[in-house]
């Protein structure tokens, strides 16, 4: 009965209360845009997304700190896709990638996809439903990281 | 457009946030249209995180983006005819086809408007009307519906196109082969501009309206081409008599030739060519040729005939470049 009472209090707590012994992760998007300039040299630029149509270049930039008391161990982020939004690359992060909405997980370039006749063709980034980066060590207390992917709006 | 971000880091406690959030986007109908993801709706992006602190696996949700997808204003404008639509002088309602297709990603009224006097040919077609087609494809006054600007501008879905009839009067003073040009015009009614010009809270779904790479207008010219034809008649008569010499003297026998030569690019239909039989001479029976060839004195089968104070030979459509010969034969009396 107490533990019951516990989680009930739990649920209706906000969820930043409880986070700020814990792992946080924060998630940003924004806007790539390629300006030139007079020169004719081009500028990217990341912009807060005011206006986001298809075609559109987005980054996803995910910050992650530990501030609990404790190494967090085996850290794993992963983000699934938007549906509107076609994964494009991760720079150099080299994360592992579903393209089966998460059952099976491994680098873009050992993953295959069927076809309609049954033979399987490469995967390619389109074809991208979760990205997934895996930690190999235990992040330290007030360790922090960023990591991030770009994706296309469909 | 950027929606104030909702949500944050949850205990493990919580139902997962992220597994909902994945059993949605797999409900959602597929985004495969070529004008991409639907103005209005809602970009949603939640990370994971999964750790062990030494208390077992916990897993945080990031806190939540949502980005409202704006619209694109985009449209392109095609002509459907082909090649150059023939026409002749003076003709009226002349139609040319075009398409007109929203490459934007929400509904969008275009307003339509033509350019008949951009230069690069010959004549200035006089646009009378523009029709909106009725689903068909193919122009009939009776079905389809007359446009009138800013009264019915036609609004198309993302990717949906309209067939535009255009129809032109020729004007009479134009000349086999001359060339005249009419472009159509179709323009978003939210606005036009440069690529990325932005309309603010004017997009479908209460986001902003930006004109995509066609510049939110589009253009495409069709064309007519003047195919006429002219004839010209030769008539010339031969007489020959029994003294041997060419003296009209009675009795004596007149051979009347006439040469209709079509000219042009076109072709003329129902070409016929008659001649009055001249007083104080009759007329031979029998004595009508085309190209050579007899026809009966009857109204018949054949091209010839002779009703008694007239020869009518019925030459049907002739294109231009072609000749045909008649003769006939008189006496004198």
């Amino acid at each position: 009965m107490r533990t019951a009472l516990f989680l009930l209090v739990a649920t209706l707590m906000p969820g930043q209360a409880l986070a700020a012994n814990q792992v946080a992760l924060d998630n940003n998007v924004f806007v790539e845009r390629v300006s030139t300039d007079a020169q004719g040299k081009q500028k990217i630029l990341l912009e807060e997304p005011k206006v986001v149509v298809p075609g559109d270049r987005l980054v996803f930039v995910l910050n992650y700190r530990n501030a609990g008391a404790q190494p967090a161990d085996k850290f794993v982020i992963t983000n699934p896709m938007p549906a509107a939004v076609r994964f494009a690359d991760a720079g150099d992060t080299s994360p592992l990638v579903s393209v089966d909405g998460g059952k099976q997980w491994g680098l873009l370039s050992d993953l295959t996809v069927p076809m309609t006749d049954g033979s399987r063709r490469s995967a390619q980034p389109a074809d991208v439903t979760h990205v997934r980066w895996a930690f190999q060590k235990p992040i330290p207390v007030g360790g922090t990281g960023k990591l991030m992917f770009r994706g296309v709006v469909k | 457009m950027m929606k104030a971000p909702v949500g944050g880091a949850k205990h493990q406690l919580l139902p997962s946030c992220s597994i909902l959030a994945l059993l949605a986007a797999f409900a959602l109908p597929a985004q495969a249209q070529a004008a991409g993801t639907r103005a209005g709706s809602t970009i949603s992006n939640t990370a994971s995180a999964s750790y062990d602190a030494g208390g077992g696996t916990t897993t945080i949700d990031s806190n939540r983006v949502d980005l409202l997808v704006d619209e694109l204003l985009d449209v392109t404008v095609d002509s459907s005819n082909p090649a150059d639509v023939p026409t002749t002088p003076g003709a009226t309602g002349q139609v040319l086809t075009f398409s007109v297709t929203n490459n934007g990603n929400g509904v969008e009224a275009f307003g339509l408007s033509t350019i008949a006097n951009a230069g690069g040919d010959n004549y200035d077609p006089v646009v009378t009307q523009i029709y909106l087609d009725n689903g068909d494809g193919i122009f009939d006054a009776s079905t389809d519906t007359l446009y009138t600007a800013g009264a019915n501008d036609p609004s198309l879905n993302p990717d949906q196109s309209i067939t535009v009839f255009v129809l032109a009067t020729t004007p009479g003073t134009v000349v086999d082969g001359n060339r005249g040009i009419v472009s159509l015009v179709a323009a978003a009614k939210t606005g036009t501009g440069a690529p990325g010009t932005s309309f603010a809270g004017q997009g479908e779904g209460g986001g902003d309206a930006v004109v995509g790479s066609t510049g939110a207008d589009g253009t495409d010219a069709g064309a007519f081409i003047v195919s006429a034809a002219t004839v010209t008649l030769l008539k010339s008569a031969v007489v020959t008599n029994s003294l041997g010499t060419a003296d009209p003297i009675p009795g004596a026998t007149i051979t009347y030739t006439i040469v209709a030569t079509v000219a042009g690019s076109g072709s003329v239909s129902g070409l016929a060519i008659t001649d009055n039989i001249p007083a104080d001479t009759s007329y031979v029976p029998g004595s009508i040729t085309l190209g050579g060839s007899a026809q009966s004195d009857a109204a018949d089968a054949d091209a010839g005939d002779y009703n008694g104070t007239r020869i009518n030979v019925a030459l049907g459509p002739v294109a231009g470049g072609q000749t045909r010969t008649v003769t006939f034969r008189t006496t004198i009396q």
